[in-house]
């Protein structure tokens, strides 16, 4: 059994217990991201390889959506997917998963608690984690905030074309950084982007939600929208009894400091030109 | 003992969180990960409904604040609880 170490957003994730199929999986999934294991870890995974457990839910056959179940508890958060099962402990915070994978499937099942292990871990140091899209043009960065359907891959797909730096097309981060907020790449991608690479923070510069249609525009929307937008946008944390009510706070405070503007998008890269332009009016309006 | 049935009344879902933001309200329902916004008028329903006021008492209120006739004023009322009863947002006393 062997231990592997994946640092990401300042935060250290040991998962030990690996057989060898599965640790050459992981390593060749999250490369860019692998460190050295001689730093104490800020999270803990234990991983249980039990092959022959009839306890799992089976495989689905056919192309279907990768099933997935999160119930969160008083003291943990149980996960339950195909091939395997888990428990996320809220305090210490640290998981256990059992599995009977280690072929491909193993590299989905390990994603999908990875990501929820992620979400909770960067909320419980303050940061934001949300169903979006961002990329950078390199100094500035931007976000948009938006469910499966709101137009996240196709914006994607369309900054890449301009050659912005697409950091992902299904979740992101942000967090405050002194009177700021920095925008924090997450190494899981949707359907746009392949293997996770490393990305510096970047100062969070346009916090959008998206709408497509219609003239390439911005628009402002009221705060009680802009809660709303980004609270629908922040997976597993919207659905925990326990951290709800103060994530609704964080958002609040967020849309205090940082306008949540509304992107109209066609598929053209009319939205870049519009973006650029008022973004940087913006900043020097602020430097002033 | 009265033969009159009591108005009916209606109680925010444990589960639905609600907070005034400005004019406007947001309901964030725990269970489903899903927000619902309402406007001035609907929040300020939303807030009579937390303070326990059947939905007469609520009407009433409506009319007094917003200057609309009590048709308006409850038909705006059964609209939005209708929707929010629809959204699993509150539920019948």
């Amino acid at each position: 059994m062997s231990e592997l170490s994946i640092e990401f957003a300042g935060a250290r994730y040991r998962f030990a217990g690996l057989n060898p199929a599965q640790d050459g999986l992981v390593r060749a999934r999250f490369r860019a991201l692998l460190c050295r294991d001689d730093a104490k870890p800020d999270v803990r995974i234990d991983i249980h390889f039990d092959p022959n457990s009839p306890a799992f839910m089976r495989r689905p056959s056919g192309p279907v959506e990768y099933p997935l179940a999160v119930v969160p508890g008083d003291e943990s958060i149980a996960v339950a997917g195909a091939g395997f099962t888990a428990n996320i402990d809220r305090s210490p915070f640290r998981a256990q998963m059992q599995t009977c994978l280690s072929d491909d499937w193993f590299v989905a099942a390990f994603e999908n608690l990875f990501r929820i292990i992620a979400c909770h871990r960067l909320f419980n140091e303050g940061a934001l984690v949300m169903h979006s899209a961002a990329f950078t043009d390199g100094a500035r960065g931007f976000l948009f905030c938006g469910r499966s359907g709101a137009g996240k891959t196709t914006l994607c797909g369309l900054a890449d074309a301009l050659d912005l730096e697409i950091l992902s097309d299904e979740l992101n981060a942000i967090r405050p950084r002194g009177g700021s907020f920095e925008l924090l790449a997450m190494p899981f991608a949707g359907d746009f982007g392949g293997e996770p690479r490393r990305h510096p923070p970047y100062p969070l510069t346009g916090l959008l939600g998206l709408r497509q249609g219609g003239e390439t525009s911005l628009s402002v929307c009221s705060k009680a929208e802009a809660v709303s937008r980004i609270v629908a946008s922040c997976p597993y944390l919207n659905a925990d009894p326990q951290l709800v009510d103060e994530l609704a706070s964080r958002v609040e405070r967020l849309v205090q400091r940082h306008e949540l503007r509304i992107l109209a998008f066609t598929k053209d890269t009319r939205f870049w030109k519009v973006l650029d332009n008022e973004y940087r009016e913006r900043a020097t309006a602020v430097s002033r | 003992m009265s033969t009159e049935s009591e108005p009916p009344r209606y109680r925010v879902e444990p589960h639905a969180r609600f907070r005034v933001m400005g004019d406007e309200g947001v309901f964030v329902l725990q269970e489903a990960g899903e927000v619902l916004v309402v406007n001035a008028v609907g929040a300020f329903i939303v807030e009579q409904l937390q303070a326990e006021r059947s939905v007469e008492e609520i009407v009433i209120a409506v009319t007094d604040r917003y200057a609309v006739d009590q048709d308006r004023a409850q038909a705006d009322a059964r609209s939005l609880l209708d929707a929010l009863l629809g959204a699993g947002a509150i539920r019948q006393a």
